[in-house]
């Protein structure tokens, strides 16, 4: 039986009717039609779907949809300033040669999000923890990696 | 030339902003008013009879609009190299991925609901699932029609008298290695939209990398399924990865095709991740048998191939990577006897097509083993005879390859130095360290008739560049150094260019985004259309400055002489001019370029790519006796690239092929059991992640490449061709045990240091 | 085919909401429900979440070690007095799937869906978790090692549910670790899994074993120094995963090893008596010969990480590295 449950995303608070065994994911690309999140696999087990809830990132493919109410939700279509300009990740990623073909990129960005927001200063191997639940076939990950050093303040380009 | 201002720099990928905000739409993301949805039935069984095919409740499930089997696909239509493969399949089925019956429905789950209520009766077959089996005389035949199993495609090369040169060889090895099923593992998974105009005209809406060629195919197919001599128009999507997995149709196509037709609204077919595994075709396994020698002096002498390839049930490019294996059979190092047979043999198995280096990883593998194995009875130290053999620029090779640049040695040099070769080798505390090279076609490969790729070029009246060329972007950068070529030619900022490469009815011709031929021959028809459209810009410029169009140059837009900095004319200007004059101009340029390679003649020999591009791989491994496990403790990819259009584009694809490589070479194996793939996911196929990335240093050699484009040749797939054996010979130089046989599993480790050990204790007599 | 979801606020509400809906599943972080569902295995009417019930993921760290019944492996990984105490569980904490999977993964999800990889079990049980269920009967406790059944299997009556785990306190001179067996270096399962927990006591100088330790040196070569040093094992728990149909305590190797000075000889005798323990199979995620290989060797290394750890408090020990 379908419900309407609100919850913030992307800072606007949003009403939205659902069915209770749609996942998050389904919810942000056919319903909301936010289609930079990506289904990689279903499974949980490639992260493209990676998104923010209260902070955390989670796989949006295995996230129930009437557990998101209430919560904070942010999707890679969330991390532009207002004015338009990049986030210094997204930027980075630019920069710094993280995007071959793309389909894992916004997954890739939530996750090293998440990892910032909560670590200013991550590691080396902070940051590789931070996205190995990210796979990507193109890039081999060392612009990834090198894309969130500068970010995280560990690298100067 | 003058100073580069985009060529050789650093520049942004022009999809990357686009792609980081989420904004790219990849065919997953595509939907148009009124589509369906589809979904396909596989066979249950690797080999049966279908007795009974029902599809009467599936019909009837609310919101399906229409069910097909082979009974609705017209005439006898059949698809690939050897026309062996029909879109559905009728009366028996080959193997597990046969497709037999489909859906188009109102949405994808009641697609999938409906799928559940085919009512399908099988007899199931016994199955041949190993060539070596159904090679025999007797054997039962996969394709009745067909009088044997072993396929009509002999691919044969005889370079010199290998015969000979084996009795006057010093030494001689000889052993078998084996390669695994590995397969693309492309983020984005397959998908096409098929839709009909009023005039059944078709768009394909597709993540294909052969634009032009599935134009044909789509053709071919529409013409015997009764609309003859249709338009066919193919718009890319943003392409989640290729890798190789989308230089063939395949069966999904033709039905989404069939059922559009049928349905007459769009069809939309996504492959989950399952189908992505078990549907698609992955990399061909091989079994090779390989005999290198030299003479006292470790010149090789000779190098005999044989090899038995598991051609699956129906035939894709797997059957044709032989034609790829005989470049390095013959062609790397300098060997004077060169002989290679190659069989390709059909099963109940799934079937291969192209993947990343075409079948060359998977010889490179055999080749550069065995060269150890030669050089360790030889005496010599591996890169010693490496160094003694390697190619150099201008060397004719016996498969008649005209090698140009060639940087191997330079390749080499670099990986001793930075593995510091000669202070790890032979320590055997558990680390040892191990090479191997690499030649694969930098300038183009004729594989079929045409090599060639189309680019127009058209500017508008402020001076922005529209080039429409036929090279696909599959993630590799191909837009970007496009952009980058026009705009280092034309004198203007890359912001100014706009890289149109999507759409055929507006794109010009091209064969493919394979063989690593992008850069170079995409590239060099790009710049061929801007040096004409630069000529036509300086004619008109030269006429309205009142000077010799000879003096003139273009830099940031602005047309000045150089003999008198104080002549200026902008750009734009040039263009108004040109453009709002009575009888006025346009300004567009075209160019073709097919490059002066050669098709194999009837002997396999010939100049198959412009250019060779050479690489090195180094690898310091530290293996843990007592589980086997091997880590990378340090990996050197050195490549010759001819000039870097783009640096950090380059590095890309070589760390992006290195860890695929590392992927095929240590953890990926598709594990089949009686045709029925076991590990069809991610958690089971195991693809490197961002944790099992090693210490790696990318090394860019640059030789210069005449023929190509401000001097580069490809970069695409080198990067995972010697990783393989490089990591193998590293290993035995750790702990002298030699896995022959992909991947080098830790239980493959371990039961070799097991029986090196019984071995060693019966030997000494213990 | 799909499911209403409820999200009661206490524990009794959700036990009632169990008892008063047909073919109704508890789910926490979903990770292994939501690809159940997916993958068609299973197929509930109602989901039963238990993420919003007040305090129910606390880790509380008076009288031992209290974890909540949807305590998440995130929360375990960041909790320093686990890193400190129970290493062994921080070890698999950390180990687990991906961050993403950490996030809303919680143990009780894990041990309840007991797969015989599932990494949190051995830790559990070398460290003498209870489990605490309620349910309609009212609230149980049994220990972990009781609550396993086989394959999938838990001792859970209907409409009970996992409330948390209790495990007793250690003190200072108690070391755990736990090697996860691995092909790749994440979103892996273990080919096979080894947890350990030691309480040491030293015949002769305490500098000395930390000696055998800081050195890089062979394993050969600690063990001798730790038996020059006379380093006893007073209390040992070894458990071991994926090589049986749920996860098993290697008991006669435990006893071998109990109460007895550490030594080349006696590390070798536990290592086989440990491998003879273990009953593993042949699957597509590993060989039985391998498997049986690695129970010998892990054993080891687990040990000798559960001592050092003891040694060496400070010291970032991880689990996966030789010295």
């Amino acid at each position: 039986m379908k419900q309407k449950i609100t919850f913030k995303l992307n800072n606007e608070e949003r009403l939205v009717e659902v069915d209770p065994a749609w996942t998050l994911l389904y919810v942000l690309r056919e319903v909301l039609e936010l289609t930079g999140t990506k289904e990689g696999c279903g499974y949980g087990e490639c992260g493209a779907c990676t998104v923010i809830i209260d902070g955390q990132s989670v796989n949006s493919c295995l996230y129930p949809i009437l557990e998101v109410e209430g919560r904070t939700v942010t999707t890679i279509e969330g991390l532009r300033e207002a004015s338009g300009e990049l986030h210094p990740l997204q930027q980075a990623f630019v920069n710094e040669g993280a995007v071959q073909c793309g389909f894992c990129t916004a997954g890739m960005i939530m996750s090293a999000k998440a990892l910032i927001d909560q670590n200013a200063k991550p590691t080396e191997a902070d940051i590789k923890e931070s996205i190995a639940g990210n796979l990507c076939r193109c890039t081999g990950y060392v612009q990834i990696i090198d894309a969130i050093k500068t970010v995280a303040g560990g690298r100067r380009t | 030339m003058s100073d580069l201002t985009t060529v050789g720099k650093k520049i942004t990928k022009r999809d990357a902003p686009l792609k980081v905000t989420g904004g790219a739409s990849y065919i997953q993301d595509l939907k148009i008013p009124g589509m369906l949805y589809g979904g396909i039935l596989y066979s249950k069984y690797a080999h049966a009879k279908i007795l009974k095919l029902d599809t009467t409740k599936a019909e009837r499930l609310p919101g399906v609009i229409a069910v097909i089997t082979a009974a609705d696909v017209p005439g006898n239509f059949r698809f690939g190299i050897m026309k062996d493969n029909p879109p559905l399949k009728a009366g028996r089925v080959r193997s597990t991925r046969d497709e037999i019956a489909a859906v188009a429905a109102v949405s994808a789950e009641i697609a999938a609901a409906a799928l559940e209520l085919i009512e399908v009766e099988y007899e199931e077959l016994p199955g041949i699932f190993d060539p070596l089996e159904a090679m025999k005389a007797g054997a039962p035949l996969i394709h009745e029609e067909m009088k044997s199993n072993i396929l009509k495609m002999p691919w044969k090369l005889v370079c010199g008298d290998v015969e000979a040169a084996k009795n006057e060889s010093a030494y001689v090895v000889s052993d078998t290695f084996r390669t695994q099923w590995a397969t693309h593992c492309c983020l984005g998974t397959s998908g096409c939209i098929a839709v009909f105009d009023m005039g059944n005209n078709l768009t394909m809406y597709s993540n294909t990398q052969i634009p032009s060629l599935a134009q044909n195919d789509y053709f071919e197919a529409l013409s015997a399924f009764g609309l003859k001599n249709r338009r066919v128009r193919i718009v890319q999507s943003a392409i989640g990865g290729g890798f190789g997995s989308k230089l063939d149709t395949y069966a999904y196509e033709y039905i989404a095709i069939l059922l559009s037709m049928k349905t007459r609204k769009p069809v939309k077919f996504i492959f989950s991740r399952e189908e992505e595994f078990f549907a698609t075709s992955p990399r061909q396994c091989t079994i090779t048998k390989i005999s290198q020698g030299c003479d006292k002096d470790g010149r090789l002498t000779f190098r005999e191939i044989e090899m038995v390839l598991d051609n699956g049930a129906y035939t894709s490019w797997g059957a044709t990577t032989p034609s790829v294996m005989m470049m390095p059979i013959s062609s790397l190092y300098k060997v004077p006897n060169v002989k290679y047979v190659a069989q390709c043999v059909y099963t109940n198995n799934t079937y291969s097509q192209a993947m990343r280096g075409y079948g060359n990883p998977q010889a490179t593998f055999a080749i550069e083993s065995s060269l150890d194995q030669l050089a360790e009875e030889a005496g010599l130290d591996p890169y010693e005879l490496r160094l003694r053999n390697a190619n150099e620029p201008g060397e004719l090779t016996p498969q008649n390859f005209k090698v140009t640049s060639c940087g191997l040695k330079e390749c080499m040099a670099e990986v001793v130095k930075r593995l510091d070769w000669k202070g790890k080798k032979g320590n055997g505390n558990g680390r040892g360290v191990g090479m191997a090279s690499l030649i694969h076609v930098g300038g183009g490969a004729r594989v079929y008739k045409s090599d060639g790729c189309g680019t127009i070029i058209k500017m508008d009246d402020r001076g922005k560049v529209d080039v429409l060329t036929g090279a696909t972007e599959i993630g590799q950068g191909s837009e970007t150094v496009i952009a980058q070529i026009v705009a280092e030619t034309l004198g203007v900022s890359i912001d100014d260019i706009n890289v149109i490469n999507n759409d055929t009815d507006v794109c010009p011709w091209d064969v493919g985004a394979h063989a690593s031929r992008s850069t170079f021959v995409a590239g060099n028809s790009a710049l061929g259309a801007a040096q004409k459209i630069r000529e036509q810009m300086l004619a008109v410029a030269a006429q309205n400055m009142d000077v010799d169009p000879a003096v003139l140059d273009i830099k940031n837009g602005v047309v000045f002489s150089t003999q008198d900095k104080e002549k200026i004319m902008p750009l734009s200007k040039v263009l108004r001019k040109a453009h709002y004059t009575p009888g006025g101009n346009m300004f567009t340029a075209e160019h073709f370029y097919d490059p002066p390679n050669e098709n194999f003649d009837k002997e396999f020999k010939g100049n198959l790519s412009v250019s060779y591009a050479y690489g090195v791989h180094g690898v310091e491994v530290e293996v843990d006796r007592e589980t086997g496990q091997i880590k990378i403790l340090n990996y050197i990819a050195a490549h010759d690239v001819g000039k870097a259009i783009n640096p950090m584009l380059l590095e890309g694809q070589i760390y992006g092929g290195g860890l695929m490589g590392i992927g095929y070479a240590l953890g990926e194996t598709m594990i089949y059991e009686k045709g029925h793939l076991k590990n069809g996911n991610f958690l089971d196929y195991k693809i490197p992640t961002a944790k099992d990335v090693p210490p790696v240093q990318a090394v860019i050699v640059e030789t210069d490449e005449q023929a190509g484009p401000f001097g580069a040749k490809g970069i695409g797939e080198p990067g995972l061709v010697p990783t393989a054996p490089a990591i193998a010979n590293a290993i035995y130089d750790a702990v002298g045990v030699r896995i022959r046989d992909l991947p080098i599993t830790p239980e493959k480790v371990l039961r070799a240091l097991q029986e090196k050990a019984q071995a060693d204790a019966e030997r000494s007599g213990a | 085919m799909g499911f209403e979801y409820h999200k009661p606020h206490t524990v009794k509400a959700a036990v009632d909401l169990m008892q008063s809906l047909e073919n109704a599943k508890f789910i926490a972080g979903g990770t292994d429900v939501m690809v159940l569902i997916r993958q068609k295995k299973i197929a509930p009417a109602h989901l039963i979440s238990l993420r919003n019930i007040d305090g129910f993921s606390i880790i509380d760290n008076e009288d031992g070690l209290q974890i909540g019944g949807s305590a998440t492996l995130s929360d375990i990984a960041a909790n320093d007095f686990i890193q400190q105490r129970y290493s062994a569980l921080t070890d698999a904490a950390t180990q687990l799937g991906s961050r993403q999977i950490r996030n809303v993964a919680t143990v009780s999800g894990n041990i309840c869906n007991a797969a015989p990889s599932a990494d949190t079990a051995c830790p559990l049980l070398v460290l003498d978790a209870d489990v605490k269920i309620t349910g309609p009967q009212g609230a149980r406790q049994l220990p972990l090692d009781d609550f396993f059944l086989g394959a999938n299997r838990v001792d859970l009556k209907p409409g009970e549910l996992v409330t948390g785990f209790h495990l007793p306190p250690f003190g200072m001179n108690t070391g755990s670790a736990y090697i996860k067996h691995t092909r790749r270096q994440a979103m892996d399962l273990p080919m096979v899994g080894i947890a350990v927990r030691v309480t040491i006591k030293i015949g002769g100088s305490e500098i000395g074993c930390k000696d055998a330790f800081c050195t890089i040196d062979s394993i050969s070569n600690i063990l001798r120094r730790l038996e020059d040093e006379e380093l006893r094992c007073e209390e040992v728990r070894i458990a071991m995963g994926v090589v049986a149909p749920r996860p098993v305590r290697a008991r006669r190797a435990e006893a071998a090893l109990q109460g007895k000075v550490i030594s080349e000889a006696l590390f070798k005798e536990v290592a086989e008596i440990a491998a003879a323990e273990a009953q593993p199979r042949d699957s597509i995620r590993g060989e039985a010969w391998y498997r049986r290989e690695m129970v010998k060797v892990l054993t080891k290394r687990a040990i000798l990480k559960a001592v050092d750890r003891v040694l060496r408090p400070d010291d970032m020990i991880h689990p996966d590295r030789l010295w």
